[in-house]
């Protein structure tokens, strides 16, 4: 009998899977769901839809089929569509203003030296890598102002009057943005000491340079500024800007700073104060490593926000790339309303830019994100 | 006897420290004081040069400090002004005149982008995938593009090619838009029209009381009030009534196009439009943002905690979900607001006459009273954000959570 359960085994053949039913697969089903899935639904549907089919087509022809893409000036624009010569023939002044065209590779050089060093701070491994790219970064301020003046470093002296464009946007963000780092990293510690002096100065700071409107800090940096320095002192125009969004900056990164302070759990300070550090050391060692990474994201929408500002400079008659357009719409040669081209140009950068940053910023935030809801 | 004497140096070392043999600068008490003073005093030479610097630079160039220039005449025109304005009129007027637009057009954008940003952020929710993608290109593209390029933008790319005077776009005879700017009817109260107001402040008291009576029946009784109804009722009909009453105490002053431009009714200038849309679809962008934000810190528990309770889903969304996103919402809301009101200075772009484009730019050039001018705009801002947040802070104690 056991051999015949061994030589005659009942076999167990499945049915053969049935496919899924078509109501809930393919292209049809998940428009069901997603699109048309109640009366209403189908309505706002079918609305977006003819709203979407009346403007897009016209967009996409006045972009791309009938604008006009070769030429040198203005008369090569005879169609109804964009011109995008009017973008071509400025495109030098839009990215570097009137800096000298054989100079141009100073401008290159020192974006290419801020990517460097940002990717540098990236990849770098972990046991020195805030070591190496503090230091990189606090030089590179300075560094770059020695390459585009030229003068310290025996190059021919460009004038700051010549700085202008796209160029002079991503620039003047990036040092702004990284002296700011170590001054608004004091202001919050200022905001969290235990010497009241301290703290009130630090609050009254951090809340009139929020609390002002950016406009008023720059009719400041170019009207008030020059008052106060010592009569006969002639400071630049740029370098005043400088200063004032060193100080704008610093107002919020020292608010994003003190959110990451009090992100940081109590055991930290109780731990470093337990194995005997002093303060800085425990501040400079234990916190501020922390600090920096979970305000990361933060950070990086505060320089978003920074990064669009610096088009506010335009109002004092600084030649950045908004600037620029104004000055090539209004040129004699290019009186044609180029205005729609120019404006979507300058604001496709921008947008480029900074929608990149916060899609980077959300990626750290998720990352770091370990909670379990939802 | 070795280790006791361990012990006993142990203990005189400690003793030694607490008895302060330390230097004192190792006391953190002597410290701070120490630093602190350091600290006025860097900051008391710091504000002592500048004084004296500016001082010493005002002199040479000739200019007398203080505020009595606002009484002089300002000399030059205002484009527009929501109260009686002539260039003979002092610089104080010129401040309030700006003052005004300032706050006009910081109403009109604080109301429309919230309009905007709640509707947006709501349909990031929608089952419909068409709508939630609406909503999230709309965030994602204003969101990312400075605000001075969309006031430009809506100014002079769109604005500008708007049909002129003698070929209005209009709606009815009544509302004409060209490249003027918009013209709108406005309505003119005759006698009795005082009725009227009076109608319209008793429909708010009436609410407010009806609103506590209401939320007292229900704490009471459990009996629920159709409230929205009820509040639309009395807000509506009861001016509706006093209108009837009085006899339609108002007339309406129409537009019409005499000669090279339109007269009558309101004129909304295409500087204040732009202003108002770039100002309130950025800062829309942002409070759609918020919303979103506030609605995804909802639990999703939350929502099938009340649909297994039975609730309806309208009624989940607005006893369950928007009462805890609130508490999210309102705090960002508040510095969006503060933002919009900030941001709202770069009306100096395209000349809208708000208080910095008439008083910091044009008044400071000819007077060259940096100094004054940016100090009392710096405190008119300050002020209005300061009510921003006031009230919305009262707002807030509304939705935060009630600790037990």
């Amino acid at each position: 009998m056991a051999n015949t359960f061994k030589s005659d085994p009942i076999e167990f053949k499945p049915a053969v899977a049935q496919p899924a039913p078509d109501s809930t697969v393919g292209i049809v089903a998940w428009m069901r769901v997603n699109l048309f899935s109640s009366i209403p639904n189908a309505m706002f549907t079918i609305f977006i839809m003819l709203g979407l089919a009346n403007f897009i087509p016209g967009i996409i022809d006045w972009m791309f089929i009938s604008s006009t893409w070769s030429g040198v000036n203005q008369d090569a624009c005879v169609g109804d569509g964009a011109c995008w010569v009017f973008v071509k023939a400025w495109s030098q002044q839009f990215f570097y203003g009137s800096y000298a065209t054989d100079q141009i590779w100073r401008v290159n050089l020192s974006l290419i030296l801020l990517f460097v060093v940002i990717v540098l701070s990236f990849t770098l491994p972990a046991s020195y890598r805030l070591k190496v790219s503090v230091p990189l970064f606090l030089v590179l301020p300075f560094v770059c102002i020695a390459i585009l003046d030229g003068r310290l470093l025996g190059l021919e002296h460009v004038n700051t009057d010549f700085w202008g464009g796209f160029s002079l946007n991503v620039l003047m963000a990036a040092a702004a943005i990284i002296v700011a780092f170590p001054f608004s990293f004091l202001w919050a510690l200022g905001r969290r000491s235990d010497m009241p002096l301290a703290r009130s100065i630090s609050v009254v700071f951090i809340e009139f340079f929020r609390g002002v409107p950016v406009l008023a800090l720059f009719f400041m940096g170019s009207v008030m500024l020059p008052l106060f320095f010592a009569e006969g002192t002639n400071v630049d125009k740029l370098v005043r800007v400088w200063i004032v969004l060193i100080f704008f900056m610093s107002g919020y990164m020292a608010e994003v700073f003190r959110g990451g302070f009090q992100a940081i759990p109590s055991g930290q300070y109780e731990a470093a104060d337990s194995i005997g550090l002093g303060y800085w050391q425990k501040t400079l060692l234990i916190i501020l490593p922390q600090v920096i990474k979970v305000s990361m994201p933060n950070i990086l929408a505060t320089f978003v926000m920074l990064f669009k500002n610096t088009v506010f400079l335009l109002i004092i008659g600084i030649p950045e790339v908004l600037q620029t357009l104004l000055t090539a719409l209004s040129n004699s040669n290019w009186l044609g309303g180029h205005a729609i081209e120019g404006y979507v140009f300058v604001g496709v950068i921008f947008w480029v830019c900074c929608f990149g940053m916060s899609m980077l910023a959300s990626n750290i935030e998720k990352k770091l994100d370990t909670s379990h809801r939802n | 006897m070795f280790k006791q004497k361990t012990t006993e140096q142990i203990k005189a070392a400690t003793r030694k420290t607490e008895s302060g043999s330390h230097a004192f600068y190792n006391n953190p008490k002597y410290r701070a004081v120490i630093y602190q003073t350091l600290l006025i005093a860097g900051l008391a030479y710091f504000f002592y040069t500048i004084i004296g610097n500016t001082l010493g630079n005002l002199e040479a160039a000739g200019i007398k400090s203080g505020f009595g220039f606002l009484g002089n005449a300002a000399g030059y025109d205002v484009l527009m002004s929501l109260i009686p304005f002539e260039s003979t009129d002092s610089y104080l007027r010129v401040f309030i005149v700006g003052f005004l637009n300032t706050i006009l057009v910081s109403i009109l954008g604080i109301v429309l982008a919230t309009l905007l940003g709640f509707i947006f952020g709501v349909m990031y929710f929608s089952r419909n995938w068409l709508i939630k993608k609406v909503s999230v290109v709309y965030v994602e593209t204003f969101r990312n593009i400075p605000l001075l390029l969309q006031i430009l933008f809506w100014y002079s790319a769109v604005l500008a090619t708007l049909p002129g005077v003698r070929d209005s776009l209009s709606l009815g005879e009544a509302i004409f838009l060209n490249v003027r700017g918009l013209f709108i009817p406005k309505l003119v109260g005759q006698d009795g029209s005082t009725l009227v107001y009076v109608a319209i402040a008793i429909a708010i008291v009436a609410i407010f009381v009806m609103k506590s009576w209401a939320k007292k029946r229900q704490d009471e009784t459990g009996q629920q009030f159709p409230l929205l109804y009820a509040s639309l009722g009395i807000f509506f009909g009861l001016p509706l009534l006093a209108t009837l009453v009085a006899g339609i105490p108002f007339v309406v002053d129409y537009p019409v196009l005499q000669g090279f431009g339109f007269r009558g009714g309101i004129t909304v200038i295409p500087e204040l439009m732009a202003l108002t849309i770039a100002l309130s679809v950025y800062t829309g962008a942002f409070i759609a943002e918020a919303v979103r934000a506030g609605i995804q810190a909802v639990p999703h528990g939350q929502t099938e905690a009340a649909r297994s309770i039975g609730l309806k889903e309208g009624k989940i969304m607005s006893l369950i979900i928007v009462p805890q996103a609130m508490r999210v919402i309102v705090p960002l809301l508040n510095s969006e607001y503060q933002s919009l009101v900030k941001n709202s200075t770069l009306a100096a772009a395209i000349a809208y006459p708000d208080l910095f484009n008439v008083f910091v730019g044009t008044a400071l050039n000819q007077t060259g009273q940096a100094i004054e001018t940016i100090f009392m705009a710096i405190i008119v801002y300050f002020a209005v954000n300061m009510f921003i947040s006031f009230v919305m802070n009262r707002f807030n104690r509304n939705v935060e959570l009630v600790g037990r």
